[in-house]
């Protein structure tokens, strides 16, 4: 009977990652390609001394530390321990998100689809399906992890080991494989795949938001933080395999509960329960866009709670970031209380500015979503009755892109509001929270902008559309880690993230800001033109 | 002579390299049922699509109530209701809602006919959509359609996950439009249904409609099926003209059955005449003879093609 459980599971999960080659092909290069091409660099931009402990000063400062994660390699510095602490919590960021995308979609998206349906009406076990996704999972990332290894191996930083090397990697696949099973306890508990991949990504943001606060205050309390477990590796220093011993225990812990979830429910449903609806639609639901706002309702407020939390988040370390004094006595003595202050506000002018293109990405997120759900609504067959209605075309586009742009502009504002009111709170002399909305208004048009990209893919190039989600990861990558890459100028001004100033350090460039707006009115248009003159796409 | 409600000449429908649809040209008068049938993979759908303003037509002319289908589709879907064959619905709102809101955004509202519709389709209307079976998402796009008051109807194979009961209340409803002189396309695969209702028949095959009229013009282009029993020998009939498959009764003696050309019908009848008949059976070719018979003669041009 045993057996009958688990049967074709080896034959499906080679299934699996034969259809999914390509989108694993995809994730790997991206990810060995990153870890090798920047331990490609290391020797090069942190050759010198000099170069070493300006950049250590740097990743010391509790700015750094809450973005990074703490710096905990002992003088003489090298490049591979610099490297260790810029790479390990951004790279934890990516493989996670790597295994939720592989997790969701193996499991509740394939259910959603009605194949799992298909699938366990042959001579398949119950669990087999989700067996092979966990073992999938597994694979992926051990191959990023050898791979990472080799690749990192093959670079040979001064400082390196062949330990941390291959730590880094293994920490990195089981980091990956316990954020795979932390996103197929969700496919069980949500009754749908959008509602695993948020409650997935709300897992991991509490988490690393939990590990940044943790980093900034008190590092031993880190170990609790699930996510803090990446930095306690300490590659290429003590090299620690303990972490690595508890995120697989951990993984196997959620798989029990995963399976017995999975064993306890029906195909479709979910643990959460599903409460009756209105018998009659309210009077606000009459029309495409009140559709469209009411389809959005519940994930538009999640990224909206999320956002500010994460802003809070940050600003509630605006007191610790900022206080020089503590970090530097001396320097306090020799400038004067006053001229301290005047410093301390350009660190945390400077934080914000950072922090600020994290808002403005995370928020394109939930605008970009919206506007690519014009096309996917359409596949799922949703749209089709509408068409027949009185509805034009334009009306259902204005629709998904006022939506997209409310979800956008509220996440960016409330970003930045929440990162503005704890962090003037947090502040012996707190800056404006006026001066701090900088950052909204000078943001704002980048993410206008991005929105306007992706319309024209949905508009022109509805099969390519994915391919819009290259804005922001390269925006991140080249703003977030540009700077310690030493990326020149011109590459990080390939994303629209790159076109705006160091707001709110700097004043609000307000050329900038309309023929930026502007263009992302001429995008948004183009969009419209080629949804409007296109056959819609069919199911 | 009626108005003419939708008029598609020579229509036309690339995919690329793929041509799905060919030449379609056919139409629906005020106050007529116009049955459209075809195997799977005909061009259905594709042409109601088009019809729609979902897809654009690469070549010929559609127009519903003399207006283009493509550059006038807001106003033309005003006035039409739409069911298609594969229902999808917003899974976190219930079918209440969804009707309601179907009804709101062609400047409808719910009436007691909209309940009475809920009741007689027997939809739980406050379970949320992703609850729902085929059929039951089927209802909801029906119940919606029927209490819009409209001037043309377009169905596509809308009773696919109906049970028989549902798919009787759905006949009658199309049967009570019918009477009010509302205009209908009913694409379908079960015959008896467009049997029932329709006025005239369009069939389609390969992109193309081969033929169209009402049921009883296809008749004549079709053959009846004889069984008779007389009291002399029938043997030589297998070689009269227009009658075909003649198959003689093993067990009864001068009893054969076989089938007769529609034109052909009065020279039999006066051949078999003096064989002093005993008994006489005549059965008219149903649309499902109709059917199989186009399919196999289209079949078997393009094995001769070979």
């Amino acid at each position: 009977m045993r057996n009958s459980q688990v049967s074709q599971s080896g034959y499906l999960t080679r299934f699996y990652l034969r259809r999914d080659w390509l989108p694993i092909g995809l994730w790997l290069l991206g990810i060995v390609g990153l870890m090798g091409a920047a331990a490609g660099k290391f020797d090069g931009i942190y050759g010198t001394q000099s170069a070493l402990a300006s950049i250590v000063t740097t990743l010391k400062s509790p700015a750094m530390v809450s973005l990074f994660g703490p710096f905990i390699a002992k003088a003489p510095y090298t490049p591979a321990a610099v490297y260790a602490a810029e790479m390990m919590v951004f790279m934890g960021l990516i493989v996670a998100m790597m295994a939720i995308y592989f997790a969701v979609r193996n499991t509740r998206t394939e259910e959603d689809n009605g194949i799992l349906e298909l699938v366990r009406a042959h001579a398949v076990g119950k669990q087999s399906p989700l067996i092979a996704a966990t073992l999938e999972l597994l694979i992926i990332n051990l191959m990023v992890g050898v791979l990472s290894a080799l690749a990192l191996q093959g670079a040979g930083m001064t400082g390196s080991n062949t330990t941390g090397d291959w730590l880094f990697g293994l920490g990195l696949a089981a980091f990956g494989f316990m954020f795979g099973t932390f996103s197929l306890l969700m496919s069980q508990l949500a009754s749908n795949s959008r509602g695993a991949t948020s409650l997935s990504y709300l897992v991991l943001g509490a988490l690393y938001i939990a590990r940044m606060l943790t980093d900034v205050q008190n590092t031993d309390a880190t170990w609790w933080t699930v996510y803090g477990w990446i930095e306690k590796l300490a590659i290429y220093g003590k090299n620690n395999w303990l972490p690595i011993v508890l995120m697989l225990l951990l993984a196997i812990a959620v798989l029990g509960v995963t399976f017995f979830a999975s064993a306890k429910r029906d195909v479709t449903a979910g643990l959460l329960p599903s409460r009756p609806g209105r018998q009659r639609a309210s009077r606000l639901l009459a029309g495409p866009f009140s559709l469209v706002f009411r389809l959005e309702r519940t994930s538009l407020i999640i990224w909206m709670i999320g956002l500010f939390v994460l802003g809070v988040s940050y600003g509630s370390i605006f007191g610790t970031v900022g206080d020089l004094m503590k970090a530097n006595p001396v320097m306090a003595k020799v400038l004067g209380t006053a001229a301290v202050n005047v410093a301390n506000r350009t660190v945390i002018l400077n934080f914000a500015a950072t922090l600020a293109i994290i808002f403005a990405v995370v928020g394109s997120i939930p605008a970009m979503i919206t506007v690519l759900k014009l096309n996917s609504d359409e596949r799922k067959g949703w749209l089709e009755q509408l068409h027949a209605k009185h509805v034009s075309r334009a009306r259902l586009y204005s629709s998904y892109v006022v939506v997209a742009l409310i979800n956008g502009i509220m996440a960016l504002f409330l970003g930045v509001l929440g990162m503005a009111v704890a962090g003037t709170a947090s502040m012996t002399h707190p800056l404006t929270i006026t001066r701090i909305l900088r950052a909204f208004v000078g943001y704002l048009p980048a993410l206008l902008v991005v929105l306007g990209i992706t319309a024209v893919l949905v508009g022109l190039l509805p099969r390519l559309q994915a391919l819009s989600w290259v804005v922001p990861i390269y925006g991140v990558f080249s703003l977030y880690l540009g700077g310690l890459f030493d990326l020149p100028k011109w590459a990080k001004q390939l994303t629209p993230y790159g076109w705006v100033n160091r707001v709110p350090l700097s004043r609000i460039q307000w050329g900038t800001f309309w023929w930026m707006t502007g263009l992302a009115v001429i995008l948004l248009l183009i969009g419209y033109y080629g949804y409007a003159h296109r056959d819609l796409l069919e199911n | 002579m009626a108005n003419t409600v939708l008029e598609i000449k020579h229509l036309q429908k690339k995919f690329g390299k793929f041509q799905a649809l060919k030449d379609i040209t056919f139409d629906v008068k005020e106050g007529e049922v116009f049955g459209f049938i075809g195997p799977n993979g005909a061009g259905k759908s594709t042409t109601i699509r088009v019809l729609l303003g979902i897809l654009r037509g690469t070549g010929g002319k559609a127009t519903i109530f003399g207006q283009d289908v493509w550059r006038d589709s807001v106003k033309i879907h005003a006035r039409l209701a739409y069911v298609p064959g594969d229902v999808y619905l917003w899974p976190n709102l219930s079918g209440g809602e969804i009707i309601d809101l179907f009804l709101k955004l062609n400047q409808q509202k719910h009436t007691a006919k909209t309940d009475a519709l809920i009741k007689q389709f027997e939809l739980d209307p406050t379970k949320k959509a992703r609850t729902y079976s085929k059929g039951n998402r089927q209802k909801v796009a029906l119940i919606a359609a029927f209490s819009t008051d409209a001037d043309f109807y377009i169905f596509d194979e809308p009773t696919s996950g109906l049970d028989p009961l549902m798919e009787e209340i759905f006949q009658q409803n199309v049967l009570a439009l019918k009477k009010q002189g509302k205009s209908i396309l009913l694409s379908s695969h079960i015959l008896s249904e467009v049997e029932r209702m329709c006025d005239r028949i369009g069939i389609i095959r390969d992109g193309r409609i081969i033929e169209t009229g009402t049921l009883d013009d296809m008749r004549h282009l079709t053959r009846t099926v004889i069984t008779v029993k007389t009291q002399e020998n029938l043997a030589d009939f297998a070689q009269l003209p227009g009658v075909h498959n003649f198959k003689i009764d093993e067990r009864t003696t001068n009893k054969a059955s076989f089938a007769v050309d529609s034109e052909s019908i009065g020279a039999i009848m006066v051949a078999l005449a003096p064989r002093q008949i005993v008994s006489l059976q005549s059965t008219p070719p149903t649309l499902e003879d109709l059917f199989l018979r186009y399919y196999n003669r289209d079949q078997e041009v393009s094995d001769h093609a070979k």
